[in-house]
């Protein structure tokens, strides 16, 4: 059976990577449009992130565009993983196999 | 750490949602440039239809809804080959998109053959309450933002046809410009 990822659990962090995880192929999501994925505030969306980036699971990317700063955030290979195998988990607990 | 079948099953529900969410977000960045390429060819139409004699409406029309689906396909194809590199399975939306314009043409002028107006202006104004209910449509059951789009749309075209029956033509054509703005805001969603 699939283990839980106890990082990956807390609400926020869980909708952070299936945003990320979601886009994993495409252009990464600015700061912005993954606050209004996830619904979440300045502070809290930052502060996840970054338990997210200490963990390897995101990679945050800073530049600009002209003058303007910009951050953009993308799931890892590792990231990628764990979300897989908590999802994996979640549902077999749904499912009910052992 | 040990879950409940509960908490999986809510934690999973919040997965969906905020996929849905993200996938809304991107279905409007693709659509902003599609509307605001839609917007030039609605001026378009009705500014030929303002100058013009009625008998050449309807090439005009042909005309720029062949560009118009054209370059709707072109802008949509980055989007598709991203989902196809993505691994997500074809929903051939490019024929889809292309299959529900053709609808909308074949309704539009069946509706004419049947009705037969005598009025110029309800030639004028059936396309842009029609593009209004359909926007309003997508709005109701796919993604929110058009539902406003669509509300603005065919408030428009009411407010035309009613305050504005002379110069009908040159309002619709002027309402592009709301059509414009619209893809903006989807765009920079």
């Amino acid at each position: 059976m699939a283990k839980a990822d106890d990082l990956i659990h807390q609400p926020l962090r869980l909708k952070i990577m299936a945003a990320l995880y979601a886009e994993r192929d495409g252009e990464p999501p600015e700061f912005s449009r993954l606050k209004t994925i996830t619904q979440a505030t300045d502070g809290n969306l930052g502060s996840h992130l970054t338990a997210l980036e200490k963990a390897g699971y995101v990679e945050i990317l800073k530049d600009h565009v002209g003058k303007r700063p910009r951050t953009r955030a993308k799931v890892t290979p590792t990231g990628a993983k764990a979300f897989r195998d908590h999802v994996a988990y979640l549902r077999e607990l749904v499912e009910g196999i052992d | 750490m040990v879950l409940t079948k509960d908490e999986a099953a809510a934690a999973l529900a919040d997965i969906q949602a905020t996929t849905r969410r993200g996938a809304t977000l991107r279905g409007y960045r693709i659509g902003g440039p599609i509307l605001m390429l839609w917007s030039v060819i609605w001026m378009l139409g009705y500014l030929s239809m303002g100058l013009l004699p009625s008998h050449q409406w309807g090439w005009v029309w042909l005309v720029l809804d062949t560009v118009g689906a054209i370059g709707s396909i072109l802008l949509a194809r980055p989007a598709e080959k991203a989902a196809r590199v993505a691994g997500a399975k074809s929903d051939r939306s490019s024929l889809k998109m292309m299959g529900g314009m053709a609808v909308a043409i074949v309704f539009v002028m069946s509706t004419f053959y049947v009705l037969r107006p005598t009025d110029p202006a309800a030639y004028l104004a059936f396309p842009g309450l029609m593009v209004g209910a359909i926007y309003a449509a997508v709005g109701v059951f796919v993604a929110g933002r058009y539902l406003g789009i669509g509300a603005v749309m065919f408030a428009l075209t009411l407010v035309g046809f009613y305050a504005f029956p002379e110069i009908l033509a040159f309002w619709m054509a002027s309402a592009s410009v709301a059509l414009f703005v619209s893809g903006v805001w989807l765009a920079r969603a």
